[in-house]
């Protein structure tokens, strides 16, 4: 029964969705802005009914449905219940609709009397994009497909995703992704319209590329979270192309949340702003490509089917086609050849742009370059970890050093010499800072060197900042900035000076990791909800012979799929992360332990969230500003 | 600014659509990996020797018996996964496994193969990645069987799993 409320709601949607498309279309008239007010709130209700319909089923564990059968199962508890409802492809795709709807929603509260044109063509090119993906669900991916008869139980889910963090990263991240949909429709709007010179697009749009960008980041932020505890590879960041898939997003949303403050402080960078947002959706789309077509292999792919690839590439050739085609003849008159200084905070924030959107393009290089090499000359090869850390490094390294001044340049012309002046206390406190790190734990290293001397570059920066009284200053914009200056710290201190470990160690012998020892103590059998583990005890002893912590690391068989996954445990402190991983092992010849010695993760975590909190600060005092434009 | 410019981002984005949709049209297996070194000579290089202080010279090495081609690197996560099978091709079949360690640091290295176990004969360094290359690996690790002859008769791409274990192992008998 519910299932099929879901089902009908789903292919009611599509019919509003259209009814939306088609009156946007023509012209307005009260009628008109009535009818599209049924659409849009028609689209929210169905697509929630038909998204809650399958958690229900979900829930309930309604095994006549042939989502929730090949899923879930009913020993799995709750919470994992109904997160499997976004954790494979049919049920995501209702997530995505569902986030899509939402937006949808938000664009038509910017409704009212001098912009209803304008916004009627972003509500019909946002109509536009949902049809797109509501046919893509309905006729290649129905979550509400049946299996009849019912079945007696379902056949479980990837355990490897039974992880609070990967509960809640696609959610995040979707909404990161589909947010830039909200960007594209309202750059769409900007370019098709003649007479739009006194709408505030960018008003309009920089809240959408804001939240989106906010929420992208801690999305991308809990998958790394999770790559970090459950796969027990001792790292958080692999260059998978599924990760990358959601870094090139978001390296042209921080280059279009920047432009956009140039855009409406100056008015100029129109253009490239307009580009920017139809450039970060389309990269959201190929992404979803990439990752549900199986063009490519990666840890992270849902189930290989070429008609789906098909479809989704199909669909990005329209959006994209008709997007930037439209943009090469119509983005002239947003071109103003106005240059401005490199000694500006606009100058500053132009050429960090530029170094985001190379950044970006090299990630996109790395990612598909094994396609063309195999189009062009079927040859198969690979690019990997050592490719992006030479490339990207590099280019980051004077764009950190340009986000630790921007903030604190004038608009329009900055006096050269007063710039030293502002930036010299900063200067003096990241030395001091540098150097008495250094002396303290001298282990020296020229990225650490850098990496550290970046870090509190931005941090002391921000903190100055903080401290003198500039008026109208952007405190979202503090904070987010203090975070990344966090983030650099976390990434530099795991990246360069993590230690590891492994050897085979039985019962009570022992294994030395920087200043600790770590005992094998014993090893049991448990017993979970629906797996069986074997589980380590260690113990953590410092250099004084005291005891600090017991790890206890797990290898877990999960009967009903018949898998293996291995728990990390991991101690962290500010300083440091332990982390041991059980391997393969017997009690004769004893376990395999991989002990990993990862200083300043957790920095990492704290900067994400950070960056996270500025982004909502942002995000509030730009809706404020969007409401006192509406009055 | 030339206006010409703005039609570019359409021209890229058209050009990449075409690949993605010869690619998704083409019967591919994306984790096939076929070589086109497949019953040729192996490549022949000379190198630093990891655990000895002779120089590796593969004329030397290769074209006597049956053996294996391992490329690894410490770094490399899924090297530490195979290493298990790795030693059980040289533990229990007895096959000579020689090992070419790709761009890492040769005291990890060491330091690895020491806590790990090491099956390997003799391990060749290749810290330039330029063996690799005449080698045309993709990304490692990567297992060759070469046969007495010095000719390469397999080749896979990845971790040696369970399944590829077995696979290996029947080529070999095959080819003996």
């Amino acid at each position: 029964m519910v299932p099929s409320l879901g089902n009908f709601a789903l292919w009611l949607s599509l019919c509003f969705a259209i009814l939306q498309f088609i009156i946007s279309h023509k012209r307005i008239s009260h009628f008109r802005s009535k009818l599209n007010s049924v659409a849009v709130n028609g689209l929210l209700l169905c697509v929630l009914i038909s998204f809650f319909s399958l958690m229900y089923s979900y829930i309930v564990s309604d095994f006549s449905v042939m989502n929730v059968f090949q899923n879930s199962h009913t020993t799995k508890p709750l919470m994992y219940k109904v997160s499997a409802v976004w954790g494979n492809h049919e049920g995501s795709m209702l997530l995505w609709m569902l986030v899509l709807t939402i937006f949808n929603y938000f664009i038509f509260k910017l409704y009212n009397q001098t912009n209803s044109i304008f916004i009627s063509k972003a509500l019909e090119t946002q109509a536009f994009i949902i049809i797109g993906f509501l046919l893509f669900t309905l006729l290649t991916s129905n979550p509400f497909e049946r299996i009849l008869p019912a079945q007696p139980n379902g056949l479980g889910f990837n355990p490897i995703l039974q992880d609070p963090a990967l509960a809640i990263h696609p959610p995040l991240l979707y909404i990161g992704y589909v947010g830039f949909s909200a960007a594209f429709s309202l750059s769409i709007a900007t370019l098709s319209l003649r007479n739009n010179e006194k709408i505030p697009w960018y008003i309009y749009m920089k809240p959408f590329v804001i939240a989106s960008w906010t929420f992208l980041t801690i999305g991308i932020a809990f998958g790394s979270v999770w790559a970090y505890y459950e796969l027990g590879w001792g790292g958080w960041w692999f260059w998978d192309p599924v990760e990358n898939a959601s870094f090139m997003p978001w390296l042209l949303g921080t280059a279009l949340l920047h432009s956009l403050i140039i855009v409406e402080k100056k008015k100029s960078l129109q253009s490239w702003v307009l580009l920017l947002s139809i450039l970060a959706f389309l990269l959201s789309v190929v992404g979803t490509f990439l990752v549900r077509s199986g063009i490519l292999t990666s840890v992270h792919t849902f189930a290989l089917d070429p008609s789906r690839g098909i479809y989704i590439l199909a669909f990005t050739a329209l959006l994209g086609g008709y997007s930037l085609i439209l943009f090469g003849l119509k983005s002239k008159k947003y071109i103003k050849n106005n240059y401005f200084s490199f000694f500006s905070k606009e100058g500053s924030i132009l050429v960090n742009n530029i170094l985001m959107v190379i950044v970006c393009a090299t990630v996109f290089l790395g990612t598909i370059y094994p396609l063309l090499i195999e189009a062009f000359t079927n040859n198969k090869i690979s690019v990997g970890e050592p490719y992006y850390n030479s490339t990207i490094v590099p280019i980051m390294i004077p764009a950190i050093l340009i986000m630790g001044i921007g903030p604190m340049l004038s608009w329009g012309r900055e006096d050269k010499s007063k710039i030293f002046k502002k930036i010299f206390p900063s200067i003096l406190l990241t030395i001091i800072i540098t150097v008495f790190i250094f002396l303290f734990y001298q282990s020296y290293n020229l990225i650490g060197i850098v990496g550290i001397i970046l870090a509190f570059w931005i941090i002391s920066n921000n903190f100055i900042i903080l401290f003198q009284k500039i008026p109208n200053r952007s405190s979202g914009m503090i904070i987010a900035h203090l975070g990344i200056g966090l983030l650099i710290l976390g990434i530099t201190g795991s990246s360069v000076w993590q230690e590891e470990k492994i050897a085979r160690m039985k019962i009570n012998s022992e294994i030395k990791i920087k200043k600790y020892n770590i005992v094998f103590k014993e090893i049991n059998e448990i017993r979970g909800p629906n797996y069986v583990a074997l589980k380590g005890n260690f113990l953590v002893y410092d250099e004084k012979k005291t005891i600090i912590t017991k790890l206890k690391p797990e290898n877990r068989f999960y009967p009903i799929t018949n898998n293996f996954t291995t728990e990390a445990s991991i101690h962290t402190n500010l300083l440091r992360d332990l982390y041991i991983v059980l391997g393969e092992g017997n009690i004769n010849d004893g376990w395999v332990v991989r002990i990993y010695y990862n200083p300043l993760v957790i920095w990492i975590w704290i900067g994400a969230l950070t960056i996270f909190l500025g982004g909502i600060v942002s995000l509030t005092s730009n809706l404020e500003k969007l409401k006192r434009l509406s009055i | 600014m030339k206006k010409q410019l703005l039609i570019l981002p359409s021209l890229f984005f058209l050009f990449f659509l075409i690949i993605f949709f010869y690619l998704l049209i083409i019967d591919r297996n994306p984790s096939e990996l076929p070589s086109t070194l497949l019953d040729k000579n192996v490549p022949k290089f000379e190198t630093e020797s990891l655990l000895k202080d002779e120089k590796f010279i593969s004329s030397k090495e290769f074209g006597n018996e049956i053996l294996l081609v391992n490329f690894f690197a410490t770094w490399c996560k899924p090297c530490r996964d195979e290493h298990i099978y790795i030693k059980r091709f040289s533990n229990e079949k007895e096959i000579k496994v020689i090992g070419i360690n790709y761009k890492d640091n040769p005291k990890k290295a060491i330091q690895w193969l020491k806590e790990l176990g090491n099956p390997y004969t003799d391990v060749a360094v290749d810290k330039s990645g330029r063996i690799a290359i005449d080698w045309g690996v993709y990304g490692i690790p990567e297992t060759f069987i070469v046969n007495s002859k010095g000719i390469i008769k397999y080749r896979h791409v990845g971790p040696v799993t369970k399944k590829i274990y077995k696979k290996i192992n029947l080529i070999i008998n095959e080819s003996e």
